[in-house]
């Protein structure tokens, strides 16, 4: 969705374990979910 | 420290995750009713910081999300406590003295403060949130902690008080992903950032797919 609203230089980061040892780590596991940092540029010009 | 994965199968894997909940013009769930949901876990955690939540809180999800230790030692508890992100807006990169910043959905400030820090006293920071109780404790922990570039608004990211063009830098943690209309909330975050600025957020995203009847139900979006 980011490339296809116009972002450009996309990056993400390794995942983090958000939700290891947490209440809600059994559903994480579930949908194998891990939080990522991203990294988007608006382009100087539409 | 972290180590960029560019545009890869991670990427399309996530951005697949993401369109699955917004690219359906028949949204997923009702935006006003996931709201009231996400209001009720999120007051608690204003409230009652240290309580039992299904995520982690406060410091030790900071040192778990890599956030610099001496930054965060250095700040008062109620700065950090009802931290709740889900990664670190500042791995990939860190923001430049003087910028201009919006945080969409501050919770209790920590990222604000975390981006004050990095702006310094020539730049600005503006959260924004629709919790009247995080909006109090973060206006009372700048006031503490005398940071005067720091201004938080009320408000939700699919309408963000915050002019065109506006931002350096637009940051997020773990908001996101609690909202139903995806592509509202970025096309706003498009809106409010300069030509040129940055998008630095961190978000949740599932390597296994959820099932339609899951995506409905709003528990699952909040706990």
């Amino acid at each position: 969705m980011l490339a296809e609203i116009g972002f450009l230089d996309i990056q993400i980061g390794q995942p983090y374990d958000t939700f290891g040892e947490a209440r809600g780590e059994k559903k994480a596991r579930l949908f194998a979910v891990y939080g990522y940092s991203f990294l988007a540029r608006k382009p100087e010009s539409p | 420290m972290v180590n960029p994965v560019t545009v890869s199968k991670l990427e399309a894997d996530s951005q697949a995750r993401m369109e699955d909940l917004s690219m359906n013009t028949e949204l997923p769930v009702d935006p006003a009713a996931l709201r009231e949901e996400v209001k009720s876990k999120y007051r608690d955690v204003a409230r009652n910081p240290n309580g039992e939540h299904h995520f982690h809180t406060g410091r030790p999800l900071a040192r778990r999300l890599g956030y610099s230790a001496s930054l965060v030692d250095a700040m008062p508890d109620r700065a950090v406590e009802s931290f709740a992100g889900v990664a670190n807006p500042f791995s990939l990169r860190d923001l430049d003295p003087g910028e201009k910043v919006v945080d969409a959905g501050s919770g209790g400030g920590f990222d604000c403060f975390v981006a004050a820090h990095q702006v310094g006293p020539q730049g600005k920071v503006v959260g924004i949130d629709m919790l009247p109780e995080m909006l109090e404790k973060s206006r009372a922990t700048a006031d503490l902690m005398g940071l005067k570039q720091v201004e938080f608004r009320e408000g939700l990211l699919e309408q963000i008080p915050v002019q065109d063009r506006w931002a350096d830098v637009v940051i997020s943690n773990g908001v996101i992903n609690l909202c139903a209309d995806k592509r509202q909330v970025f096309s706003e975050l498009w809106r409010v950032l300069r030509p040129g600025g940055r998008l630095q957020f961190g978000d949740i995203a599932n390597g296994k797919p959820v099932p339609a009847g899951a995506l409905r139900d709003i528990e699952l979006w909040t706990g």
